[in-house]
């Protein structure tokens, strides 16, 4: 991911001229979940696990045959995403301009 | 002294006309007072008369106690009250609004007599109104047109004069159709008041097929034309309306050609009766509406690209008159409504954008419409007034010009006329066009424009703006006028 | 409370605003939408308020279940929205916002087309002012863009109102247009007609339908941070409102709702500006509320109507959030934020409940109301559109429930330390998300307002309900994550992404790859006519109508002699052809018209009235 360069002095805020915005001076230690990413993907990724088995305990009412297949939601909310962010980063290639395009 | 009303609304300001000249060498600061009160009792009796007609009780009046066919008459009636508040609040406004811009435009010693002047020209317009005697209208159309030519002629530069000569040649030729149409008129019938040429109609049908009924038609039908600058014969108008002093403008263009359209309902109603248009000379019903739409649609285009703002309202004017035309030959109830309702409505909006207009002429010394930007921020009072006044002129709803619309759109569809709506609409679309082009001048001009009107303007001034401007709001939301409208067309005899 | 309609009570109430200062007009500001709440109340249920002007009756109360519902939720939103703008000293956004909630509750009372006509065109010239209180050179553009499309949204609509009433006998009222049952079409000339489709078209831009959506997608965006909130509550809404009463179980709507739902998504992906991401949610949303419009069954029209209630609290709540961001750092691209939920955690906190509710969550709002849709698709047979509605679902975790949370509070630190919002943006926020999780947990505080009742196999609490749904989102967020881990997932990036506004601003070849070539040609040739020839033209034309009319004839005719070019006669007549043109672009406008011109007109005006008469 490309960041952009971190600024040190108050910066110039358009909404609020009187009040700049403050940025990060020294000493920042990061909180709970900049701490915690790692567990929290771990944690993401065991209840994942867990809803997907929970299939195994209900009876479903299904309106169409491929609901009763195991983990259907599951499967197509993976599937989908996936397939979303992919078409969508082909969709970039297609309309993405400059940012001064309508400018220009 | 109630039951002389009728002719007190017309002598009251004609005697002040004839006394302000005299009075005013004794003392120069009775003239003011003398004009405004003496519009402002027209003012009072005519609201007074509109009130009492409502419901179908007409005023006669005999002229001296002469009883009609003989005599000469008055009559009110919903429809000609209507337009009798109109000229005299006009009128009244005008003379309250205008003591700073013809201290402005005029020379001292011109003052008292352009009050005097004024007085007479609405003399004339009010006399138009309230006969019931057509060769008494020509005589007052004669004074009204005469007082015309000299309000618009005043005007501080010389193309002033050369507009007021020009409409004073144009008028004349209109002036002369319609005396030869009241002439053919009254070889054939024998008579000169309204009524008694209506019953002849009414008992003989035939003699609509009469060559020279028809040629009087002809002859009053484009004569009045001519006077109410209906396309393609508005030529004198714009010159008259840019170069005229402001508060001529203002007076006249809010009245002057809605009178002569007044004058022409008139003889279709009373006159030759509405059969006439009916099964009587139906072409000329279509010629008429086919240069009311013509109006209606190339006024405003012309108007767009004007670079004078009291050139560009002329134009839209022009466009203006169409619909009150549009609204008689629909004859249908709605139509009618939409066109009655329009006197009001566009004097109110043409009057408010007139006194902007002789506004920014004080402050700017010309009323260019460039000049207009950022008058939003100076003068706010004025702005919101132009903006109102603006929206009614398109048709913005909730404001008094949408109702015309409305009325004149729905009586063309409930008579088939369906092209007639389209033509509203591109109207609609090009008045917004001009009207876009000064309010962006007016609200958004860019940060960095220093506003050429430096302040508001007097309150003098400004008041009778923002009446004006609030009236083309009030029309729009409270439906008096439509009231008072239906009210007419009731009394005229169009089964509602 | 004497009962008085809520759309008065707003819209000349703020008239008052302008005299009160300080605290005094905050507090009346607060009490606008409490007092008009109070007149709601009072109003009985049936027609109301009737007025007889232009010679139809005006019913500006129609009250039943439909409105009454719509009634409450607009006034939830414009109290929360004053509360939200309670710090803002601007005048005339606060005019015109309490002006717009007016506009908005008088269109959803209207008893009569024509009453909601009055109405719809109010919302577009009262919410404009919301992006022109920007002032900004680029939200100024974005206005005019806004105000052009809804006042031709307004001319379709009166222009079908007026056939529909002509064709009609001048009905008027404001029900429903179809036929009773559900699967019409609006091609069946049965029941529609011109009048209708135009009315149909008119409702569809502003509800946003594809193609026609990008007044959303360009004019919020640039709007202020408090009228972002206003706006996403009120036009859209109405516009579900209006088919949700005319156009109930219009088989169109399904597939426009489809593709609503199921193709802003795309874009919302590698959108950067955060509020344009939400944008695209909120299409994605009304696209739910379309389909279920469409099928028009008893439970697909609760659907659609307790989906939109829900959608203005949380849509609003996720538009606070990223209003309070844009406050206090002046910037809303994904790519310049990220780490504020150091200095801001409770909006971060309120973000991720208006997140939740948007994914529809168990115990939060959209997990109650969106499954109606489903249901009811699923009930009716529709496959196809429920399996583009339950990947839309998906969806919208990815770009609403994920994206906007994580780029602006979490993700990579941009080092910004802005404080935490202003109490009364924090107390406006804390309201919407309660609210949120107040209906998400007790469905029955909302199902007992909606018009039909909810039978037992749709209520939402059920294990398979909650499974799946809870299956769906949880593998979702762990596709998004993955993607992220692997380094696959589109990066925030400062750019333009061409949308259906493009059409009408610039023609390129790709869209022509995609098979719309003949569209975009027209809409690229409309665009030019409608911004440059016709205006242009019009000024060329009326400086001098007669001589721009021999111009024209001249260059046709000589066109023709052109064949004979070289001969001496036709090339003077091109040389003065071009001097004429020269000189034309000189013309004074309208001087050209003497008097003597008049008397030849008087002249030939009479003569063909002669003929005519004598005839």
């Amino acid at each position: 991911m490309s960041h952009p360069p971190v600024p040190t002095e108050p910066i110039f805020n358009p909404e609020d001229p009187e009040v700049p915005v403050p940025v990060r001076g020294t000493g920042d230690h990061g909180t709970w979940f900049t701490r915690h990413v790692r567990g929290i993907i771990i944690g993401l990724y065991v209840t994942a696990f867990v809803v997907l088995m929970l299939d195994l305990f209900y009876a479903k009412h299904s309106y169409f045959s491929e609901e009763d297949w195991f983990g259907f939601y599951g499967f197509y909310g993976f599937v989908g995403c996936v397939t979303l962010v992919l078409l969508a980063k082909l969709l970039r290639k297609a309309v993405m301009r400059s940012e001064d395009y309508w400018d220009a | 002294m109630l039951q002389h009303l009728p002719v007190l609304t017309i002598m009251v300001p004609m005697f002040a006309g004839l006394l302000v000249p005299l009075l005013a060498r004794v003392h120069a600061g009775i003239v003011r007072p003398l004009t405004i009160g003496a519009l402002g009792f027209s003012c009072f009796a005519a609201i007074h008369m509109l009130l009492h007609v409502q419901g179908g009780h007409p005023i006669e009046y005999a002229m001296g106690g002469w009883p009609i066919p003989t005599g000469i008459g008055y009559r009110v009636d919903g429809l000609n009250a209507m337009v009798l508040v109109m000229i005299a609040v006009i009128g009244l406004l005008t003379a309250l609004w205008m003591r700073r811009s013809i201290e402005d435009e005029l020379p001292a010693a011109a003052r008292p007599g352009y009050h005097a002047v004024l007085l007479l020209a609405c003399t004339g317009f009010l006399g138009i109104t309230i006969t019931a005697d057509i060769f008494n209208l020509y005589v007052f159309l004669e004074i009204a047109s005469i007082t015309s030519y000299v309000l618009i002629a005043m005007g501080r530069r010389r193309q002033a004069l050369y507009a007021g000569y020009s409409y004073l040649i144009v008028g004349s030729i209109g002036a002369t159709f319609i005396l030869l149409g009241i002439g053919h008129l009254y070889m054939r019938t024998g008579s000169l008041a309204m009524a008694d040429i209506l019953a002849q109609f009414q008992a003989n049908p035939d003699l609509y097929g009469m060559s020279d009924v028809r040629m009087a038609f002809a002859f009053l039908v484009v004569g009045l034309a001519i006077k109410m600058a209906l396309f393609p014969l508005h030529g004198w108008q714009p010159g008259a309306y840019t170069h005229a002093p402001s508060a001529s403008s203002l007076f006249i263009a809010a009245t002057s050609t809605k009178v002569s359209a007044y004058a022409l309902y008139r003889i279709v109603f009373s006159v030759f009766g509405t059969e006439v248009l009916v099964s009587g000379l139906p072409p000329v019903r279509d010629a008429l509406l086919a240069m009311a739409c013509a109006a209606i649609v190339l006024g405003p285009l012309i108007a767009i690209s004007q670079g004078d703002l009291k050139r560009l309202l002329a134009y839209s004017s022009v466009g203006q008159i169409g619909y009150i035309v549009l609204g008689l030959m629909l004859l249908d109830e709605r139509g009618l409504t939409g066109g009655i309702i329009h006197f009001w409505n566009h004097a109110a909006a043409k009057g408010a954008l007139f006194c902007v207009a002789g506004a920014l002429v004080l402050r700017t010394g010309a009323a260019r419409v460039d000049d207009l930007a950022g008058l939003g921020r100076r003068a706010p009072w004025t702005a919101s007034a132009v903006t109102v006044a603006g929206c009614s002129m398109v048709g913005v709803p909730l404001t008094a010009g949408f109702l015309s619309k409305w009325y004149l759109a729905t009586g063309a569809l409930a008579t088939d006329r369906l092209y007639v709506v389209p033509v509203l609409l591109a109207s609609s679309g090009l008045t917004a066009v001009y009207v876009w082009r000064i309010l962006q001048k007016v609200w958004f001009a860019p940060a960095d424009v220093e506003p050429r009107v430096g302040a508001e303007v007097p309150w003098s001034m400004r008041l009778p703006t923002l009446v004006l401007a609030a009236a083309c709001l009030v029309f729009g939301i409270a439906p008096w006028s439509v009231e008072f409208a239906r009210d007419a067309i009731a009394a005229l005899g169009i089964a509602p | 409370m004497p009962s008085f309609p809520p759309a008065l009570v707003l819209s000349l109430g703020a008239l008052l605003i302008p005299f009160l200062r300080g605290p005094l007009r905050k507090l009346y500001l607060l009490a606008l939408p409490i007092v008009s709440f109070a007149a709601l109340l009072a109003t009985p249920q049936g027609s109301s308020f009737d007025y007889e002007a232009f010679g139809h009756t005006l019913t500006l109360m129609q009250v039943d279940k439909t409105s009454l519902l719509f009634g409450y939720v607009f006034h939830f939103a414009a109290f929360v929205g004053v509360l939200y703008a309670l710090h803002v000293k601007d005048t005339t956004q606060q005019v015109s916002a309490v002006i717009y909630a007016g506009m908005a509750l008088g269109a959803v009372f209207a008893g009569d087309l024509i009453t909601f006509w009055l109405f719809w065109e109010g919302l577009a010239f009262s919410s404009v002012f919301l992006i022109l209180a920007r002032r900004q050179a680029d939200s100024n553009r974005a206005a005019m863009h806004y105000l052009l499309v809804q006042i031709v949204s307004g001319l379709l609509l009166l222009v079908g109102i007026a056939l529909y009433m002509h064709g009609h006998d001048g009905a008027t009222a404001m029900a429903r247009l179809t036929p009773s049952g559900s699967g019409h079409s609006i091609f069946n000339l049965d029941w529609a007609g011109p009048g209708v489709w135009l009315i149909f078209l008119g409702l569809g831009i502003k509800c946003a339908w594809p193609l026609l959506h990008s007044w959303v997608t360009v004019g919020y965006p640039a709007a202020t941070a408090t009228g972002a909130v206003f706006l996403s509550a009120f036009t859209t809404k109405c516009a579900v409102y209006a088919l949700v009463r005319l156009f109930p179980g219009t088989e169109e709507l399904i597939w426009i709702g489809v593709g609503m739902a199921g193709f802003p998504i795309f874009y919302a992906v590698i959108e950067n500006d955060l509020r344009r991401v939400l944008c695209y949610s909120m299409i994605n949303q009304i696209g739910f509320m379309v389909v279920g419009v469409g099928i028009g069954t008893e439970l697909a029209l609760n659907g659609a109507m307790a989906h939109a209630f829900c959608d203005i609290i949380f849509k609003g709540l996720l538009f606070m959030t990223m209003g309070a961001v844009l406050f206090r750092t002046g910037r809303m691209n994904g790519s310049d934020l990220g780490g504020l939920h150091r200095t801001m955690p409770w909006t971060a906190a309120f973000c991720a409940i208006g997140a939740a509710s948007i994914s529809a969550f168990p115990l939060f709002s959209a997990f109650i109301s969106k499954s109606l849709i489903m249901i009811a698709a699923a009930r009716e047979g529709y496959h196809l559109v429920w399996l583009v509605l339950l990947f839309a679902a998906a969806g919208v975790l990815e770009h609403a429930g994920i994206k906007i949370p994580f780029f602006a509070f979490f993700a990579h630190d941009s080092g910004l330390r802005p404080k935490e919002a202003p109490r009364n943006m924090l107390a406006a926020m804390a309201i919407s998300g309660l609210a949120c999780i107040g209906l998400g947990s007790f469905p029955d505080l909302l199902y007992r307002h909606l018009p039909y009742a909810i039978p037992d196999y749709a209520l939402p609490y059920t294990w398979p309900h909650v499974i799946q749904q809870t299956q769906l989102l949880v593998w979702s967020a762990l596709a998004v994550g993955t993607l992220m881990l692997l380094r696959f997932y589109p990066p925030e990036l400062r750019s333009v992404n061409l949308d259906a506004d493009w059409w009408y601003r610039k023609a390129t070849r790709a869209f022509v790859a995609f098979g719309q070539g003949p569209l975009m040609r027209i809409f690229g040739w409309l665009s030019k006519a409608v911004h440059e020839t016709i205006p242009t033209g019009l000024r060329y034309f009326a400086r001098n109508p007669g001589g721009a009319v021999r111009l024209a004839f001249d260059r046709v005719a000589l066109g023709w002699a052109g064949l004979f070019r070289g001969m001496p006669a036709v090339d003077a007549a091109q040389e003065r052809l071009r001097e004429d043109q020269a000189r034309f672009a000189e013309t004074t406008p309208g001087a050209a018209w003497p008097i003597s011109t008049t008397v030849l007109y008087t002249a030939v005006v009479f003569l063909v009235f002669l003929l005519v008469v004598l005839a």
